[in-house]
């Protein structure tokens, strides 16, 4: 639950272990001042029902047409769990190195709002189902500009609430969003900064699409975050954090640890007295944080065993099962590409972030250049597909999909660029060709019939144009014309480009090559 | 306002068929006549208690706070009821939300529930029990076959004690809750009133079944090895014909005993059982006596969660007439007008101590405490049962142990209705006896066992081993037998 403050007074506290600290020398700010942040993040889980009705997910459906029973707390109406949600959660706490509980229960926590038709959100309070992770982030990578391990306290599941509005002097309330699945992910305080925060939510989000428990998407607030924010002095232990409430944006997030930051410095520097323990929310229009309560007002919860679930029992070798269907992270797939290929970094972000569910781009370039063992195809074929492929698509505003340019053809063109039977123009044009095509039309899987219909193939030209044109380009390259006559046949590409060129790629450069080497004899 | 109608109607159908002078049990009567119908309940009327919701009726478990709810669905219990055949012929009267002991906690313009037990005819009236004493009342009056109620510390067993008519409370999980309104979940089992055992066990075979819309109602393979466990107990005690109870070990719980003049097991039924075959032995749970406190511990902290629900804007908040007057008043305002006003006093005193049992500083000593108990009294009637708990594998019975628990299901007989001083604390005394079986989950049945010396009724419970309803029919049928020969 991210609405509102999150413990009463003497229980469990999740950002409790804030209160260790943990020393790094090497992240203070050059005004002497440490900023330490922890994270609690809320992501809904991608499932096709709620977690405990089968009312159907959904994000745009007219208020209140996806609302089972038990979403709207109908008496009677009882619980029961989605196991999908279930398996996606232990997914995820696995790629976190998590410890899987092999008993997890479920737990109400109690509150009087609008948006909680049950007054109780189940969650995992007691015993979630896994506990004791880390997320390691390199330098460089999601943006950290070192190499840190953000360690993960818990994960666990739990309902969201309904959404609601104010309209007028009207509470509306829509109770689609009631009882979806969310986890919710607790960090120790082993962020930095502000920068280092946003490297972990990219990050999660990433690992979220990839594992498919999440969609991470902010914007439509199913990935949402509290921030706990603190500033010491280097060495000292950690003072007073303020937690900021829901912050839907990687951007609001940095904007309101700095603000955070430079109040709570403000405050040390101009007073001795204890910075004030509170619940703050974000403007988003100014980027400053504004106090919400004081956390000695929070509420009790009164948590409570819910005796409608049984306990979650995990036998480790549904655990160790779920770890043997675990993807490559975009990080493994982005390091193994690069050192397989010796690819620039640049491309690869790009590739991997086409399809981050099912990490369709590196599959397609994996397909492209599987067994294109010489140097420098793999780059070729990234950069087709990058800049010519996606370049044309984004012009259009189009998607991308492994369909645009099956991947067998997309060989044929690494290929014929490669051994000069295909020139880059052609290159461009079937490309621009494709791109270009109505995403649902069929493509060709082979080069040859678009050539045809392109009108792009090697025109049957008279011997004699073919005669002047290899003329005028052993004319125009003279060094490499020399070079074959010497017998570096090797060399011949270079003037059967030329003779492309000098024919408007109408020349066959098959033929071409015959005729250089009679001339050339 | 239909449930208004449903009301009138009620009253005017049962006025033909009850005794006049006998307010009726029913909050809402059928006006449907029963339709053709198959199956091996056909044509039979049964009765529901108000808390178990049925589409084509209110629920409002005698609570101004559900008066006008229909819900919009039927319980899994209900469905099968009429998948079987049967006719629902009413919703009956019970103490608000299933908190009490005697149906005295109803809506103010409810008629009361007279005890239809009486010996004759110039008796004041008691008290049917409850919180299930419409159900029972219905029974013991003939107006149904059978009746539904539900039992979360002996709401079906001691209006049956009270009313002459038999009572199971099934084990924990066997029947569905899924459209029960939940008292206290941890507790709360669908139950059933009937004149016979024989006819408890004919509904009680429609209702166990799994149900996926609650999972704590158990699988059919738990259910499996709770019928392979009985069936290889029953298998070394094979009945005669003139000892139909051979082998049969009771245990009788040394805390249950109470002085006179409480009522007490009678001994010539003690007599009989031997007569049957049956051996006696002296059982110690000396967590008996801790059963009551966790158990009100428990189930008010559950409760408290449970009606939080209602008043908040959703179930439970009718628009009234003069809603016009609370223009403008916020939402928390208007939660504790609906909260305070239509919540009866009962309820509220349970809500109360219920939150502060789950309060932060009282957590540890209070609920936890209770859950405490909670368990070691399941374990100590674990170490007294030589047939296995099916759902504990790792458990291992005594082979010393006893098959069935017998003792007093009440210790008195019902309670007048208009004695002030029979309230308070002694309605909560009434579940003394009741309460242990309902904290262990273990199923049990009240079975008629003969008048006191006031003429009324005095029940007997037998309590057995998780999913053992087969033996303690076989039991209570033996408790029958002697209850007609006197």
């Amino acid at each position: 639950m991210s609405r509102l403050a999150p413990q009463g007074a003497g229980r469990l506290c999740k950002v409790c272990r804030h209160a260790i600290a943990r020393r790094s020398y090497a992240t203070t700010s050059n005004d002497g001042w440490e900023t330490v942040i922890g994270l609690e993040i809320h992501a809904q889980l991608r499932t096709r029902r709620k977690l405990f009705s089968e009312a159907k997910l959904s994000y745009d459906a007219p208020a209140n047409t996806h609302v089972g029973l038990f979403d709207a707390a109908f008496p009677g109406a009882l619980p029961v769990l989605d196991l999908n949600a279930v398996r996606l959660s232990i997914l995820t706490a696995l790629v976190l190195q998590c410890n899987i509980n092999s008993r997890s229960t479920f737990d109400r926590k109690h509150y009087f709002y609008h948006d909680i038709p049950a007054a109780y959100q189940i969650t995992q309070h007691y015993n979630p189902i896994a506990r004791s992770g880390k997320l390691q982030i390199s330098a460089g990578e999601y943006g950290s500009s070192r190499d840190i391990s953000v360690g993960i306290q818990q994960l666990q599941i739990e309902q969201d609430t309904a959404k609601s509005q104010q309209v007028g002097g009207d509470r509306l309330v829509d109770l689609n969003r009631a009882g979806t699945g969310l986890m919710e992910i607790v960090t120790d305080p082993d962020m930095r900064s502000a920068e280092e925060a946003g490297a972990f939510v990219r990050k999660l989000q990433a690992l979220l699409r990839r594992v498919g428990s999440g969609d991470g998407d902010m914007e439509k607030g199913n990935l949402r975050i509290d921030a706990n924010v603190s500033v010491n002095r280097p060495g000292e232990p950690f003072r007073t954090r303020c937690e900021i409430k829901n912050l839907n944006s990687v951007r609001f997030l940095q904007q309101a640890i700095e603000c955070e930051r430079k109040r709570h410095i403000a405050h040390y520097t101009s007073s001795s007295s204890p910075l004030e323990r509170e619940t703050r929310g974000m403007n988003e229009l100014t980027g400053q944080t504004y106090s919400l309560r004081l956390k000695e007002d929070a509420e009790d919860y009164r948590y409570m065993p819910d005796t409608n679930l049984p306990a979650l029992v995990i036998p480790p070798s549904y655990t160790e099962k779920l770890r043997t269907e675990l993807p490559e992270m975009p990080w493994q797939t982005s390091s193994r590409l690069r050192e397989k290929y010796s690819l620039a970094q640049k491309e690869l972000d790009t590739l991997l972030a086409l399809d981050e569910f099912t990490a369709g781009g590196a599959q397609y370039f994996e397909d492209v250049v599987q067994g294109l063992d010489k140097p420098g195809l793999a780059r070729r074929s990234l950069n087709l597909i990058v800049h010519d492929t996606l370049g044309g698509l984004n012009r259009l505003g189009r998607s991308w999909s492994p369909l645009v340019i099956p991947a067998q053809l997309m060989r044929e063109i690494v290929l014929g660029l490669d051994d000069g039977t295909v020139s880059g123009s052609t290159a461009k044009t079937i490309i621009s060709h494709l791109t270009s095509l109505h995403p649902h039309k069929p493509r060709p899987t082979t080069l040859e019939p678009l050539l045809i219909q392109l009108n792009l193939q090697s025109k049957p030209t008279s011997s004699a144009d073919l005669e002047i044109w290899c003329q005028r380009a052993i004319q125009a390259v003279p060094t490499a014309a020399a070079a074959v006559k010497d017998g570096k046949l090797s060399v011949v590409g270079r003037l059967i480009g030329e003779v492309m060129a000098v024919s408007q790629g109408r020349a066959d450069p098959k033929k071409a090559r015959q005729v250089l080497l009679r001339l050339l004899k | 306002m239909r449930s208004t109608c449903c009301r009138r109607a009620a009253a005017q159908t049962i006025a033909a068929r009850t005794s006049a002078i006998h307010p009726v049990p029913y909050s809402w009567v059928n006006p449907d006549a029963p339709g053709p119908s198959s199956g091996p309940l056909a044509g039979r009327a049964i009765a529901i208690k108000d808390n178990i919701s049925y589409i084509s009726s209110p629920t409002s478990c005698s609570s101004l706070i559900l008066q006008d709810y229909n819900p919009p669905y039927s319980a899994t219990c209900v469905e099968s009821l009429v998948e079987a055949g049967a006719h629902i012929t009413g919703q009956t009267k019970m103490d608000e939300f299933g908190m009490g002991s005697q149906t005295t906690h109803l809506p103010p313009h409810y008629t009361p529930v007279h005890n239809p037990a009486s010996p004759s005819p110039g008796e004041p009236p008691r008290s049917a029990g409850g919180s299930s004493g419409g159900s029972a009342a219905a029974v013991a009056e003939g107006s149904c076959w059978a009746a539904l109620g539900t039992d979360t510390g002996g709401s079906v067993r001691l209006p049956a004690s009270y009313c002459g008519v038999v009572g199971l409370k099934p084990s924990y999980g066997l029947i569905s809750r899924h459209g029960i309104v939940s008292y206290a979940d941890s507790l709360d089992c669908v139950g059933i009133l009937a004149k016979t055992t024989d006819i408890t066990r004919q509904v009680f075979s429609i209702l166990s079944h799994p149900d996926e819309k609650d999972m704590t109602c158990v699988s059919s393979s738990s259910r499996k090895l709770a019928n392979e466990i009985l069936d290889s107990h029953q298998s070394k005690i094979t009945p005669t014909s003139t000892h139909p109870l051979i082998g049969i070990r009771i245990g009788l719980p040394l805390q249950t005993h109470l002085p006179a003049p409480h009522v007490q097991t009678p001994p010539s039924l003690l007599e009989h059982l031997q007569s049957l075959g049956a051996t006696l032995h002296p059982v110690d749970i000396p967590s008996f006596k801790m059963a009551l406190p966790a158990y009100y511990v428990l189930a008010s902290a559950e409760a408290s969660s449970n009606l939080g629900r209602y008043g908040g804007g959703w179930v439970g908040s009718k628009i009234g007439d003069n809603e016009g007057e609370f223009v403008g008043e916020s939402g928390e305002e208007r939660r504790k007008r609906i909260r305070s006003g239509r919540f009866g006093p009962e309820v509220k005193k349970r809500i109360l101590a219920g939150t502060y049992a789950l309060s932060a500083d009282e957590f540890n000593n209070t609920y936890l405490k209770a859950l405490h108990l909670r368990s070691t009294l399941r374990r100590q009637f674990n170490s007294i049962f030589r047939i296995p708990h099916p759902l504990r594998p790792s458990h291992t019975a005594p082979t010393k142990g006893i098959d069935i628990l017998l003792h007093p299901t009440a210790f008195r007989t019902a309670p007048l209705l208009d004695s002030s001083t029979e309230r308070g604390q002694s309605e909560y005394l009434q579940d003394l006896l009741t309460v242990p079986a309902s904290l262990a989950g273990l199923p049990a049945l009240s079975v008629p066992a003969g008048k006191l010396n006031d003429g009324w009724p005095v029940g007997m419970s037998l309590t057995g081993q998780w999913g053992m309803e087969d033996l303690i029919f076989r039991i209570a049928e033996g408790v029958e037998k002697w209850d007609k020969t006197r």
